[in-house]
């Protein structure tokens, strides 16, 4: 069996009752925690609050850790499950390290046209990885990524989500060089834990036989299972407030319920 | 022939700082607002759009209008959402506008909003537009610093409150229920219409969706007249349009022209024309989403309905021009692997069809391709289109049908020929 990736190992464990779990992240949550409040008071329904609190999180700890998705359930009041299946709808988000230049080449027509093949079979060969993948010493991880809005000036990429444009192996030479000599002009990503070879959760999910790609084992470490259902539970029994809150929401917000009403299904 | 250029939107980008609001004021900016919210009252507003025939800017060309209009007198709370989701292949209109000019774009907002009485208005940004959010969010504290935005709008006592909301990587968020789920917090997936955004949008109430560039234009046709706009360009299709040309061409970039220019002219007298020594095999005349035109369209008038009749459509008005050196099975590969990516996978037709046309044109491109691949993409074509909620689905195969039809000789040569590069 596949090692568990680096990052994983901390599904869920972080819980504000639950004291000294992480130290780190618990210094991170109380930092953030006032901006975490601005963003819910900003919104009607406090749910709308969950992607910006994720791009907060990740810009402070280079990816979405499982940590920050549990602080996130736990702000919004939501299963843990709900805020992880919501954010791995979004491919902005890391759900594992990530290293510390993303380099994201677009792949779609304009670029295509006008030699986007050469450019990204050049970035493959100077980096020595593919699509998805992050070099060994942690500094790079690479994708090929879709339309960018920028296709006057094909090939385009961004890095660490800043446009790169007209793209040529030169220019390439020179960014990778003042990356690697920590002189680039964007900013690196934070990295606050070591990456693995991918930060796609999809390769936490072996196959477990020829037919059963990408069915996992919802209890492994990274799967996408986790211990929500064991710290609802606990906090509906411990927390008589919040349990009330969430039958309240439960009975009369079927807004929040996913098979009724949910904004026009009928 | 002369460039039928013309600058609206457009007008003072790379020459003057528009993210300035003491600049942006210069230009006339924010003067229509204040003229709308002190003297014109919301209905006028709503007749300017509807006077204009302003036809919705992002891809479906609906009279926004009349959009408007749907919204029902129910006393609920309403949302005006400007959708600055710019994802379509071959678009980059909202993106410049954006990054350049924010205060027109608020300005449109807030316009829009005042028309349908709305108290809280959100822009929705691309998640890959870090910069333009940066920009966007500098501008809103402006605007608010300057009394557009909060309460006591102008000192009236118009209110409204604006939030910017960043998206984080996924095309479907463009679609306007898609993108709803979005700022709610939950998977982009669209939903089911009936009932419309209209009826039942943000939250569950009233909403109104509109493109960035046709909000923007919101200010200029209270400043200019509904004239102005409305005559310019064809009767049913009027007015002006930032067009993203990019492909094949010497000078790619975006031109703002009257509705009603041919596809010609845009491509020889805005964007230079084809690079020495080329000939031109097709155009996409409104980005991904559009089947490909050809030689004999090339004098076509450039808008909504002309290029619908055509067999395509004007979508967001992104054309992607190819010249002899074009591989389709390529280019088709290109894209297709784009809507595979993007289909969230609520309807097997999009999520199924995307993902095998797209593995059926990775092995022609592999080398592995047979003879009866080409009748498989041919079926397929047919078995996509109208069978899913939303219109990804639909966005599948227009371009390959129209270039597979065209250019069935590049798809045969690759059956049984080894792989050449990358």
């Amino acid at each position: 069996m596949k090692a568990a990736q680096p990052g994983s190992e901390l599904i869920a464990s972080w819980d504000p009752h639950v004291a000294g779990s992480d130290p780190a992240f618990e210094a991170l949550y109380a930092k953030l925690r006032p901006e975490c409040l601005t963003l819910i008071g900003t919104y009607e329904d406090s749910r709308s609050a969950l992607i910006p609190m994720a791009h907060l999180f990740q810009e402070h700890e280079g990816f979405t850790s499982p940590n920050a998705l549990a602080a996130i359930a736990y702000q919004l009041e939501l299963p843990l499950a709900v805020v992880e299946s919501t954010i791995s709808f979004y491919t902005l988000f890391y759900r594992r390290p990530v290293g510390r230049y993303m380099l994201q080449v677009c792949r779609n027509l304009s670029c295509i046209i006008n030699g986007a093949d050469a450019i990204m079979a050049y970035f493959r060969e100077q980096l020595g990885i593919g699509h998805l993948q992050t070099t060994d010493d942690g500094l790079f991880s690479y994708e090929e990524v879709e339309c960018l809005a920028a296709c006057d000036r094909a090939p385009c990429m961004q890095v660490n989500l800043r446009f790169k444009y007209d793209l040529t192996p030169a220019m390439i030479d020179d960014m990778l060089a003042a990356m690697r000599a920590g002189r680039y002009d964007v900013k690196p990503l934070p990295q606050t834990k070591a990456p693995g070879r991918t930060w796609k959760v999809d390769e936490d999910t072996q196959p477990k036989s020829g037919g059963a790609v990408g069915v996992s084992n919802p209890n492994n470490a990274g799967g996408i299972g986790d211990r929500s259902g064991v710290i609802m539970l606990d906090r509906v029994v411990n927390d008589a407030a919040f349990a009330a809150r969430s039958n309240e929401r439960l009975v009369h917000e079927p807004k929040l319920r996913p098979a009724s009403g949910d904004g026009g299904h009928h | 022939m002369a460039s039928p250029v013309v600058e609206v939107l457009t007008k003072g980008i790379g020459e003057l700082n528009l993210r300035d609001i003491a600049v942006y004021r210069e230009t006339g900016g924010y003067v229509q607002l204040e003229r709308a919210v002190k003297e014109l009252g919301p209905q006028a507003v709503m007749d300017a759009a509807t006077g204009a025939n302003l036809r919705g800017r992002g891809g479906a060309g609906f009279p926004t209008g009349r959009k408007w209009s749907f919204l029902p007198n129910n006393g609920r709370p309403r949302y005006l959402v400007c959708n600055c989701d710019e994802a379509e292949p071959g678009t980059f209109k909202d993106h410049m506008l954006l990054e350049q000019t924010p205060h027109q774009i608020i300005e449109g907002i807030l316009l829009g909003a005042f028309a349908i009485g709305c108290k809280h208005a959100y822009i929705y940004i691309r998640g890959e537009f870090q910069d333009g959010f940066e920009i966007m969010r500098d501008a809103v504290a402006q605007a608010r610093a300057a009394g557009y935005i909060g309460k006591g709008i102008c000192g009236t006592e118009y209110d409204l409150e604006f939030t910017i909301h960043r998206g984080a990587g996924a095309y479907i968020c463009g679609e306007e229920t898609g993108l709803l789920n979005s700022l709610e917090g939950k998977r982009g997936e669209p939903r089911l219409k009936p009932p419309f955004p209209a009826i039942k949008g943000l939250y569950g109430e009233p909403t109104v969706v509109n493109n960035v560039e046709t909000l923007a234009y919101l200010p200029y046709i209270l400043r200019n007249g509904v004239e102005w706009f409305a005559q310019a360009g064809p009767e049913r299709s009027p007015g002006y349009k930032v067009v993203s040309i990019s492909g094949h061409v010497k000078k790619p970039g975006n031109y703002e022209v009257p509705l009603g220019v041919t596809i010609r002219q845009l491509i020889d007298d805005c964007a230079g024309g084809l690079r020495d020594g080329r000939t031109f095999l097709g155009v996409q005349p409104g980005g991904g989403s559009s089947a490909c035109l050809f030689e004999e369209h090339l004098d076509l008038s450039y808008d909504f309905d002309t290029i619908a009749k055509a067999g395509s459509m004007l979508g967001s008005g992104a054309m992607v021009v190819f010249d002899d050196t074009t591989d389709f099975v390529r280019a088709s590969h290109a894209l297709i692997r784009f809507y595979a990516h993007e289909s969230c996978g609520q309807c097997t037709p999009c999520r199924e069809g995307g993902q095998w046309i797209e593995k059926t044109l990775a092995r022609l491109l592999d080398g592995r391709g047979v003879e009866s691949d080409i009748e498989v993409l041919k079926s397929a074509c047919h078995g996509i289109t109208g069978l899913n909620l939303c219109a990804l689905g639909d966005s599948i195969e227009p371009f390959l049908g129209s270039v597979l039809d065209r250019f069935e000789a590049q798809f045969r040569a690759y059956v049984g020929r080894e792989r050449v590069a990358s």
